[in-house]
Parts: structure tokens; sequence; C-alpha cells
């Protein structure tokens, strides 16, 4: 009950974000967007033709209409159809959700599990050389581009200038090895990618929570190190680390793997986003929007009450 | 060795002066070999920069010069591209362009979240602390690349739509360290006594609190340079990016084509360039970050 209240409390108080989210991406897509009278219309058309477009597309309405409009496709999630394709929106999400979501999850939770591991392998032998070598190759990890990494990628594991063992491009779930063929190097650029974050971020709050008193009292005491690790530093550890993959799922779901999407031809809504962004496909992309403001404000919601199940003391009030 | 730091120092003690944070920061940053490096190496690429804008060298980026993917010679040193064009020229030129996109960004970003991070932070609890958190989280909720894309359309055929997104979105960082800052700067003796004297609250907004941020600020500044720097490249290379000129971002989206058919040059050449440009700029932020750190000692 008290965990149900707590909800309505703060998806009421999540509104003000998604109003907002939706109200600039409105103004800059839609209000100040490209004019589409003309690419509906033929060749010469009359000056009725013209109004009746606008009449349609709805130009002639006040802003505060159009926008309620908009926030009404929102609440009854129907977005119309796409522009380009006639697709309906809802079909065009539900169809290339699925594909992202197994497209980045591998990745995803390799790249935060390798990057906890090597930061408690850092933290743990702090100072010394396992420690050095680890942060030297975290720098020069976060300084190659995903781009680049990307197309590197490609060129050692799918041509015939490298191991050629996987599809240069393309996607395939019909079965499980064809899923694992099409999936790996994707997988492998943005564990590469992550990791160089990751294993800085979980080395500063592992060496944080090593730095507390009870840790060193535990220590001082002879709590051995396998216990000590993982009752004292990752148990208090758990926090950021949560508060750090919740908040990035949204953004791993929706429009995260727009780059390698749209590099290996995958047919996921990171491709669908970009393929609306060049046509000015405005359902599609009022429909990614609102989504991600909307599963935003559902992490939130998540993490809070995951922090009191790590957590007994956190209240949620 | 006695360096000249060293007797300043030394002078500062016996002189009973408070060293500050800044003749500090000089000191342990001088000691700090990989920072003094990483340094030099940035020098190298301003320089190179500077030269591109004075019209020194890589004048002919856009000529066509030779043939179809020829090999590295003494003329073309990386080669030629598909077309023709010197490799070499283009990648030195393109080094302009990142500098600008970089220095444009992490200047204005720093500075709009120096002033609403502090405006928030000084009236914090009040509605401007609200609406500006409430624009915070707004902005941060938006896909980046849909973010960009919005500012395109809206502004139609500006090369500068790429800069203005990114702008409005790398502000946030900043922001939220400088508004915790000056949360806590608020409380302390001097700004009571400005208060207590009569200071208007603008001026010691930003004359009194906001110039104790300014580590903060410079250390957020060469963290947005590197970001700005990355995302451009990515950015161009979807064709929401650079539109005018050149830049690594738009060679590297040249080089897909040819990676394929065994043509690496291209790809070689804007790849190395902007690694060590990221990679130095990486360094010394992290030089510069432990050098203003309060807590850490020269040499350790």
């Amino acid at each position: 009950m008290e965990l149900l209240q707590y909800s309505i409390r703060k998806i009421i108080a999540g509104i003000p974000l998604i109003i907002g989210v939706t109200l600039i991406s409105f103004l800059l897509m839609v209000y100040f967007g490209p004019d589409k009278t003309f690419d509906l219309l033929g060749k010469n058309p009359t000056a009725e033709e013209i109004a009746e477009v606008r009449e349609q597309l709805g130009y002639n309405k006040p802003f505060v209409v159009r926008y309620a409009e908009y926030l009404r496709e929102l609440v009854t999630f129907d977005f119309g159809r796409s522009e380009s394709t006639g697709e309906p929106v809802t079909g065009l999400l539900a169809r290339t959700i699925p594909v992202s979501a197994a497209l980045s999850l591998p990745g995803f939770i390799l790249g935060n599990l390798l990057g906890v591991l090597l930061g408690l392998l850092a933290a743990f032998y702090r100072g010394g050389a396992p420690d050095k070598f680890i942060m030297a190759s975290a720098a020069v990890g976060m300084s190659i581009s995903f781009l680049i990494v990307i197309i590197a990628f490609q060129i050692i594991f799918s041509s015939s200038f490298g191991l050629n063992l996987f599809p240069v491009r393309g996607w395939s779930m019909d079965t499980f090895g064809d899923y694992v063929r099409y999936v790996t190097v994707p997988t492998l650029a943005m564990v590469f990618v992550a990791l160089g974050y990751n294993t800085r971020f979980y080395r500063s709050v592992i060496v944080e929570e090593m730095n507390r008193d009870h840790v060193r009292t535990a220590r001082a005491f002879g709590v051995p190190p396998a216990q000590l690790y993982y009752k004292l530093i990752l148990k208090n550890a758990l926090i950021p680390i949560i508060t750090r993959i919740m908040f990035s799922i949204p953004f791993v779901i929706i429009s995260g793997s727009l780059l390698i999407e749209q590099y290996f031809g995958i047919p996921g809504v990171g491709k669908a986003t970009y393929d609306a962004i060049t046509t000015g496909d405005q359902p599609v992309l009022k429909a990614v929007v609102a989504l991600t403001a909307i599963l935003l404000v559902a992490a939130q919601l998540l993490t809070d009450i995951l922090y009191r199940a790590v957590d007994p003391r956190v209240s949620l009030r | 060795m006695s360096t000249r730091a060293d007797q300043l120092h030394a002078l500062d003690d016996v002189s009973g002066h408070r060293e500050s944070l800044w003749s500090k920061a000089v000191y342990k940053f001088r000691r700090d070999r990989a920072g003094m490096w990483s340094l030099a190496v940035v020098l190298v690429y301003m320089v190179v920069a500077i030269g591109v804008i004075f019209g020194w060298w890589a004048t002919s980026w856009a000529e066509l010069e030779g043939g179809k993917w020829e090999a590295p010679s003494a003329d073309h040193w990386f080669g030629t591209n598909i077309i023709g064009q010197d490799i070499f020229d283009r990648a030195i030129y393109s080094t302009r362009t990142s500098f600008e996109v970089g220095l444009v960004v992490a200047v204005l970003a720093t500075a709009l979240g120096g002033v609403l991070g502090a405006l928030a932070g000084f009236f914090s609890g009040s509605w401007i602390d609200e609406l500006i958190i409430w624009i915070m989280g707004v902005l941060d909720s938006i896909p980046f690349i849909l973010f960009v894309a919005a500012i395109a359309y809206s502004l139609g055929d500006t090369p500068y739509a790429m800069h203005i997104a990114m702008i409005a979105t790398f502000w946030i960082t900043a922001g939220r360290l400088i508004r915790g800052e000056v949360i806590k700067l608020r409380g302390q003796e001097y700004v009571e006594a400005a208060h207590a004297i009569g200071v208007p609250e603008v001026v010691i907004i930003f004359r009194h609190i906001l110039p104790n941020t300014s580590h903060i600020l410079l250390v957020q500044a060469t963290i947005t340079f590197v970001a700005a720097i990355k995302s451009e490249v990515i950015l161009s290379f979807l064709g929401i990016g650079v539109k005018e000129g050149m830049s690594w971002g738009l060679m590297i989206a040249e080089s897909t084509r040819e990676v394929l058919a065994g043509f690496f040059n291209n790809f070689l050449a804007a790849s190395a360039l902007l690694f060590g440009l990221v990679m130095a700029f990486n360094m010394f932020s992290d030089a510069l970050q432990d050098a203003l750190d309060p807590r850490t000692v020269a040499g350790e």
C-alpha cells in the first residue's frame, strides 16, 4: 500500500518532466519545424489546394490546440501513421523495439559486469601494477571514438582483410545461430566503448567505499577479503551502481544504438529514428521522444524502489 | 633541482602568505609528467589549427591533385582519396574544425552552466532554482542525436545547429556542479559580510561567489572540449554535423565506402589524429583535476 501510494506520487511528480520534454521537442520539430505543405502537394498547386492541405495538417490551428493534440496522442498512445511509409507508428515501435533490445542488452550487461570486475581488480591492487595497467587501458579506451571502434571491428572481424568470421552487415533473429552471428560484432564494439567509462566509474565508487571507517575496522579484525568485498564494499556501492545502470536503460533501448543500427543496417528503433530524422517523419520522432521521457520517469521510480530493496534504511517518502 | 616555482613556493612560505589554490595547482601540475606531456601535445595540435586558420598550410585541401587512391608518397604523405584529394592536407585542415567546435562549445557551455548553476545555487529552494532544475532534467531526457536534429529543423539551413545543440545540452553537468558548490559557498562569512554592507545580490553572485568556482569551471571546460570533439565526429558521420569545410567525421564517413574495398588511408589518418587529440586532452584534463584538487599532494 505504501509502495502504491509512493509510486502514484512519483508518477505525478514526473509529469512536469514529460510536459517539458514534449513541449520542447514539439516546439523545435513541429511548430518551428519544416513546413510539410508542399511535400503533400503535386506540381503547381492552386491556392485552395494549399489551404486544404494546411487545414489537414492543422497549421491553421493555434499552438495550444496543436500541442494538446500531441498530448492526447501521448495519453492514448496513438501517434498516427508514419509519413514516409504509412505504417502505424505504434506498430513500427512494436516491431523495432525488440530488435534494439536484443541488439544492445548483451553488450550492456557484459560491459557493466566486466566494468565492475575490472573496477574491483583495480581497487584491490590500488596503486600497484594491475591498477595502473587497467586504468591506463581505460584511459586509452575512452579516447577512441565509438565510430572508429565500429569501423575497425568490422574490418577486423567481418572483412576479408581480417578474420572474415561474421557477416558485414544486416540482421536476423530467425534461429539462435543467426542471432549470434549478427549480434557478436556490434556487442564487442559496445563493450569496448563502454568498458573504459564503466571501469573508471566503478573503481572510484569501490575505492570510496573501501576508505570508510567500518571497512577499515573490519579489515583490522581480520575479516577475510572475499567477505569484505562482497558484504561490506560491493553491497554498499550498489546505490550508485543501480543509479547508473537504471538511468542508461531508456537510452540503451531507445536511442543508444542509433549509430550501430545505422552502420550495420539493423532494423531497430535507432535506425527507424535515424530514417525519421533524414526524412522529417514527425509522427515517428514525436513518438520516440515521448517514449524516452516516459521510460525515464519509470526508470526513476524503479530506481527508488530498488534503493529501498538494497538498503532498508532508505524510506520511500 | 630548484626551479623557479620552488623558489616562489619557498618565498610564499617565508613571507607567511597563504598559498592560493592556483599557485599550488601550477606547482603540482609542473610535477605531473604525464600532464606536461599531454599539454605539449595539445599545444602542437593548437599550433597546427592556428596555422590552418592563418593559411600557413593545408590550403589545398579541396583541390584535386592526383589520381584515385594513390599510395603514400613524398608529394602526398598519406596518399590521395577517391577523387584525388590529398589526405594529409584534409586531415590537417580538419584539426582546425575540431578546435573550433571544441573551443566554441567548451567556452560557451561552461559559461552558461556557470551562470545558471550559480543562480540556481544562490536562490536554491526558490522558483528560480526549481525552474533551472526543471530545464536541466528536461534537456537531459531528450535523446542527444534527436535534439541535434530538432535544432537543425527549427533553424533551417544554418551550419551552427550542431554547436547550438551541444551548448544547450553540455552546460548541464557544469550547471549541476556549480549549483552544488554555490550552495556550499553561500553560507560563508564573506558572503554574509557582503550582504551586511549592502552589496547587491547580482554583484555577490557574479563577483564574489562565482570566481571561487573557477577551478571547477576550468576542469569542466576541458571535459566539455573532449565531448564536443567526439560528438562532432559522430554527428558529421550521420550527416547532421559539420556542413561546411572538412572534418575528421566527414573523412571517416567518406572512408566507410572505401575500407571494405581495402583502402584504409582516409580512415587511418582521421582516426589517428582524432585519437591523439582526444587522448592528450583527456590526460591533460585528468592532470588538471588532480592539480586543482586540494586533497592530493604534489608528486604522489
